[in-house]
């Protein structure tokens, strides 16, 4: 189905011949860094964004150097889960070919920044050798799906974490491309038809995100995705999903017809067939009925409003030839990272460290990366990121926690993290600047510091041991998902941020904005003045979310 | 005064003359008056007759070229017959046969031959023949700001005769304001030759009306440090502002550098000499101060200046180039007027020279220079080169001053001819002026550019406009070579081999090859080029495909 006027980027697609474009010319042109435009639009489905560092444009302009030209390659992690040795792997690859740090995603899974035009196929094939891709973590199609990160959370954990293999599977675009360009063709085990019934060749009119959440803790943010399915857990038994819709974060200064939106429960299924085959059919019904002319309206849940959740329920039935089952009762609680050892029902050790806002590198403070190579050289374990931009040293066994606690021991990890206050261990940013290009105002560079400001004034109204969650994003794109934070901070220009007010402990609420365009001094007044009224007039065990809510102050 | 129509007349006939005409009829003129100059206007060209001359030159930057020609026309006007041939093109072979055989040779680097006299220069200069028949004459053009004057002209005017030849006039050594000097020896020799005391009145003596070169006074506009941080590299583009300055692209700026004021003052107080006692140098005086500041090099002496300074100061200092302060505080003089006998025998600061990397069709009134900032190491300490340091740290605003040394074997093709231009580092400077020219004269000959450096990210000097000018299709054809982005190092003449084929293309086709920039990468290339030509198999004799092209003018290089 045509519509009247496409946007630029459907074009694309379809003239792509399967997301080819003229990539492979483009790594060949040695005057630039940089590929194409339309290449740029392709790479993503390829997984990676063509950027440039930001802080180095007038200078380099005036040495008449284009632009420092470098691309960000980001991971294909269902569920965040890597071996001890592709851990390895990856930071043997960030020392080759990017800038060296890891960065932790919101969505559980890394991105390496920094890579020259020349070091992207070496890295892929290297990441390719430690049977880890890139393939579709970005364009218009589904993304990495994320998963309830802590195995503790519950003993039907593996069950819902290996799903979110099969969805990932089920949802996998067809087309070669990725390893023809990237791994020479010949690394192809079997050559199968690139026919793609799912996504043609237009695939979704924008991004598509699915997220498994296991109550009662919503890490996963379960709301902000375009498909969420919340576990249902009956005599601790697995016995199916609720399936919420429509669910996005992000919105555009000055385009009062964007907004975020929190997903919308519309039923339950279970057994696994059905399962997929009602999460296949609502994205055929996104990429049949999404907006193809305009982007900021092409989002799932621009469709589900266009369109009315009755209509979508009625239609994704006459896709999957059965009806939706009535929701199920749920309860979620809480929305954080469980710092710390703990153990999980099959009497295996996790422990969770903080990484500041998912930046694993060496510094002043702590010589994280080192620390995590050498526990992942005992190959005693696995990783799992979480979506709060952490990673939980995974499936340790008793025998084996000695050796590893060692090491912690030797680069004071657990000394760190238990010295972090609980604003900073519930607090996340974006990376904003100085490779984003949609940044307007600093989000992970800056926010450390803020967080260092804001400490004593909670300390001077004794709220010192709260968990406030607080949430930085360098525009309105909502990376760190700020929309849902108890304090969201979003740029509007360098230095300044609208602060959000009164979102709840899991994530059922949205935030709204309290005062805009604040710059530091005012968002240090504004926040002594709120922590005081709050530390006077609070109700037992009341949140800071809610208290904004209930004295209407948004 | 003179009426209208004979100032017409005048100015017609004034019009008519080229340069060299200008300048004889100008010092006829003179003459006329001081009196020293025959005009008896009578030819008997039979004395003549049947004469054969070779005239032989050695050039790297045309002027001895352009004398050589004008002195075959000359001779021709005289009945003269006369050969004329570059020395790169002449067959050694034929120096005994040879009657009468005159040089135009300038003098180059330190005091060398130009390198297309080289061969000729080293094959004189093995003994194991002699030149009985020979008879010969030598015009040695120079520039007195070099301390070797004249060198290469001067051996070869000496070996000629040691090998036997018959000197029929002496060596004539010009400055670079050359014509008048050139243009009496021509006389001479054509006098020489046809026997008579003068004959057309193209022959009378001319009076030099001394010129020397055109010092501008700039200043500067930007200076940019074209490499990124991290570079190992410092390259500036320099633009400097000057209303009346005139040049082509392929000119160098000439600069002459001042040395350090507390190198100087330094070595002043180290010899106790007077400071404002003052010297004669070359035709001005000056003080002892602005002499060791302005006009003589202190800063790497040469051997023989070292050997000076050792007599001086009773010594035996072993052969060594170095700097006079290091001299100095190594073999202090004992009396100040030690030092000032020395200070005759310093020699002056050689002019640096750098290519203009900017043309006059898109920026009016403006040089543009792209500087290396020159660095060394003397025992593990840092050290910067005195000229282009010097420009590398002028501030914007300030002045300097300079010369146009112009070269008429780097021009431009006509526009509808193809251009291969091969420039790494610095030596893409006159190809960054050569495009400019071509763009603004709309040329529909294409350009193909080959440039290289170490690192992409940080060395790729005028990237953006390069980049513009592929995108234009002023530039049809851009290949780089960046050294260290991989294990193994890649050059500009590997990725010449890499497009062999349409490389000899165009070659055949007609385009021009220019090489600039480092000595050690034009021999490289050289070789590459020599080596394609063969495989291409289209000529049976790469050398001399090579020559062929050096003779039509179409393999230019400009190496230093
Ligand atoms: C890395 C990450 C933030 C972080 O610090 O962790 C991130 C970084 C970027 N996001 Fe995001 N987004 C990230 C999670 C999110 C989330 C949170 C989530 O999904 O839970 C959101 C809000 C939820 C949603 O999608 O509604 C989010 C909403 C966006 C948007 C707005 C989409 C929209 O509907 O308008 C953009 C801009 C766009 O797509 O046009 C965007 C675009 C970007 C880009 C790629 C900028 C660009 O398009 O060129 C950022 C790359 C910056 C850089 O240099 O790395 N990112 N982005 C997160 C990577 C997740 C992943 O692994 O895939
Ligand atoms: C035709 C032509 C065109 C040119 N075009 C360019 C151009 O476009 N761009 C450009 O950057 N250059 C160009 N050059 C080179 C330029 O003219 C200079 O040679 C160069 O800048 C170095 O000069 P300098 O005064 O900075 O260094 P100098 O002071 O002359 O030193 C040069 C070298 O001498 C040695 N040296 C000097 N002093 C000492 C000491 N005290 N002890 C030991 N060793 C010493 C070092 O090896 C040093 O590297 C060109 C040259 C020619 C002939
Ligand atoms: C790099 C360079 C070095 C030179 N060295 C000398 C020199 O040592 N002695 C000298 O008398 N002239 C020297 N000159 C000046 C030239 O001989 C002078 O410019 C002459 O006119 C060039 O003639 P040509 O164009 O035929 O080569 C040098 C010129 C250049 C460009
Ligand atoms: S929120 Fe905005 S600034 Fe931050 S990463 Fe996302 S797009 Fe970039």
């Amino acid at each position: 189905m045509s519509e009247p006027n496409l946007s630029s980027i459907e074009k694309i697609k379809q003239a792509s011949d399967s997301l080819r474009g003229t990539i492979r010319e483009g790594l060949e042109d040695e005057i630039t860094g940089a590929i194409s435009e339309d290449d740029k639009a392709l790479v993503k489905f390829h997984g990676m964004y063509l950027q440039d560092d930001r802080d180095r444009r007038e200078e380099r302009a005036e040495k008449k150097l284009e632009r420092l030209y470098s691309f960000m390659i980001r991971l294909r992690l269902p569920g965040g889960f890597l071996t001890a040795d592709q851990w390895l792997a990856t930071q043997d690859i960030a020392g080759e070919h990017s800038t060296g740090i890891i960065k932790i995603t919101t969505r559980q899974t890394i991105q390496l920044h920094g890579l020259y035009k020349s070091h992207v196929k070496p890295t892929i094939q290297a990441f390719n050798e430690a049977k880890l891709h890139s393939i579709a973590t970005c364009g218009d199609i589904n993304r990495n799906v994320i998963c309830a990160a802590h195995p503790k959370q519950s003993p039907i954990h593996k069950e819902v974490h290996d799903f979110a293999y099969k969805i990932n599977e089920l949802l996998l675009p067809k087309t070669k491309a990725y390893y023809e360009i990237w791994l020479d063709e010949e690394k192809l085990v079997d050559k199968k038809e690139e026919e793609d019934p799912l996504y043609q060749d237009r695939y979704l009119p924008r991004k598509f995100k699915i997220a498994l959440a296991i109550p009662p803790n919503n890490d996963v943010d379960v709301f902000g995705n375009d498909l969420g399915l919340i576990a249902i857990i009956e005599n601790k038994r697995l016995t199916g999903y609720n399936i919420a819709i429509g669910g996005g974060l992000s919105s555009t200064h000055g385009n009062p017809s964007t907004y975020p939106r929190l997903a919308t429960v519309i039923g339950f299924v279970s057994g696994e067939e059905k399962i997929l085959k009602t999460i296949y059919e609502i994205v055929t019904i996104q990429r049949d009925y999404g907006n193809r002319s305009d982007r900021s309206l092409a989002r799932l849940k621009y469709t589900v409003d266009k369109m009315g959740i009755e209509w979508f329920k009625t239609e994704i039935t006459r896709r999957t030839g059965f009806p939706l089952d009535k929701e199920k009762p749920y309860q979620f609680t809480e929305r954080k990272d469980y710092y710390g050892w703990f153990q999980n029902s099959d009497k295996l050790w996790y422990y969770t460290p903080f990484i500041e806002n998912g930046r694993v590198t060496d510094d002043e403070k702590i010589a994280l990366k080192t620390a995590l190579y050498e526990i992942a050289e005992t190959r005693k374990l696995n990783f799992r990121f979480t979506t709060n931009q952490n990673v939980i040293l995974s499936d340790i066994s008793d025998d084996d926690k000695v050796s590893i606690e060692k090491i912690l021991k030797k680069y004071r990890i657990e000394e760190y993290t238990e010295s972090i206050s609980s604003l900073r261990k519930n607090s996340m940013a974006c990376v904003a600047l100085n490779t984003c290009p949609l940044a307007f105002a600093e989000a992970q560079r800056y926010l450390p510091s803020l967080i260092s400001k804001i400490e004593p004034l909670l300390k001077k109204n004794g709220l010192q041991e709260e968990d406030i969650i607080l949430r930085m994003t360098g525009c309105p794109n909502g990376c760190a998902r700020s929309y849902i934070a108890e304090i969201g901070f979003i740029g509007t220009a360098l230095g300044k941020y609208n602060l959000q007010l009164g979102g709840d402990h899991a994530g059922m609420r949205l935030n709204k904005v309290y005062k805009e365009s604040l710059d530091e001094p005012a968002i240090l007044l504004e926040l002594e003045i709120l922590f005081s009224k709050f530390a006077k007039e609070r109700k037992t065990k009341e949140s800071f979310g809610d208290f904004a809510v209930r004295k209407n102050l948004v | 005064m003179i009426s209208p129509d004979k100032m017409k007349k005048i100015k017609e006939f004034i019009d008519s003359l080229d340069k060299e005409e200008q300048t004889w009829t100008n010092g006829y003129l003179e003459g006329i008056h001081t009196g020293n100059s025959s005009i008896e206007i009578s030819s008997h060209k039979n004395s003549t007759e049947n004469k054969k001359i070779t005239i032989a030159y050695g050039t790297e930057s045309g002027n001895s070229k352009k004398i050589a020609n004008l002195f075959a026309s000359r001779a021709k006007q005289e009945g003269i017959h006369a050969k004329i041939v570059s020395l790169d093109q002449y067959r050694l072979t034929d120096l005994p046969k040879e009657e009468y055989f005159l040089t135009v040779i300038s003098t180059q680097g330190e005091g060398e031959p130009p390198a297309s006299a080289k061969k000729f220069y080293d094959h004189i200069h093995q003994n194991g023949f002699n030149l009985p028949k020979l008879k010969y004459g030598v015009l040695a053009l120079g520039d007195t700001s070099y301390p070797m004057f004249c060198k290469a002209g001067e051996d070869v005017d000496h070996q000629l005769g040691h090998l036997g030849g018959q000197r029929i006039v002496d060596i004539q050594r010009c400055d670079v304001d050359f014509e008048t000097d050139a243009h009496n020896w021509m006389n001479d020799v054509i006098q020489k030759i046809s026997g008579t005391k003068s004959s057309s009145y193209s022959l009378a003596k001319v009076v030099k009306k001394s010129s020397g070169k055109k010092i501008y006074r700039g200043k500067i506009l930007a200076n940019i440090n074209l490499n990124d941080r991290g570079s190992a590299k410092q390259t500036h583009h320099i633009e400097i502002s000057c209303e009346d300055v005139f040049y082509k692209p392929g000119d160098s700026l000439g600069i002459v550098p001042h040395n350090p004021v507390d190198v100087v003052e330094t070595i002043i107080s180290h010899t106790g000499i007077n400071a404002e006692r003052t010297f004669v140098h070359r035709n001005d005086t000056c003080s002892v101060f602005e002499l060791l500041h302005k006009k003589l090099n202190i800063v790497y002496l040469p051997e023989r200046v070292v050997a000076k300074y050792a007599v001086q100061v009773k010594e035996d200092i072993p052969a060594m180039k170095t700097g006079l302060l290091d001299l100095i505080r190594r073999y202090p003089v004992k009396d100040p007027s030690h030092f000032e006998t020395f200070l005759q025998q310093l020699e002056p600061i050689t002019p640096r020279l750098y290519s203009i990397s900017s043309s006059l069709e898109t920026v009016d009134g403006e040089v543009h220079l792209t500087v290396a900032r020159d660095k060394f190491s003397i025992d593990e300490e840092l050290k910067y080169g005195l000229c282009s340091d010097h420009l590398c740290s002028l501030k914007v605003g300030s002045e300097i001053d300079f010369y146009i040394h112009h070269n008429d074997q780097f021009r431009l093709p006509e526009d509808n001819k193809d251009v291969i231009m091969i420039g790494p580092g610095t030596g893409i400077a006159p190809f960054r002026a050569f495009l400019s020219e071509r763009e603004s004269a709309g040329a529909s000959g294409r350009n193909w550019l080959f440039f290289g450096d170490q690192h992409f990210t940080t060395d790729f000097l005028y990237q953006t406009e390069l980049q513009q000018w592929k995108e234009g299709g002023v530039l049809h054809s851009l290949d780089v070579a960046f050294s260290r982005d991989q294990e193994e190092k890649i050059y500009v003449q590997d990725k010449i081999r890499q497009r062999a084929a349409e490389f000899f293309q165009w070659i055949e086709n007609g385009a021009t090859l220019y090489v600039c920039g480092a000595k050690k990468m034009g021999e490289d290339v050289e070789k590459t080029i020599i080596d394609l030509i063969k495989k291409s198999g289209a000529a049976d004799d790469a050398e001399s495909y090579i020559n062929g092209l050096k003779t039509e003018g179409r393999y230019l290089k400009d190496v230093y």
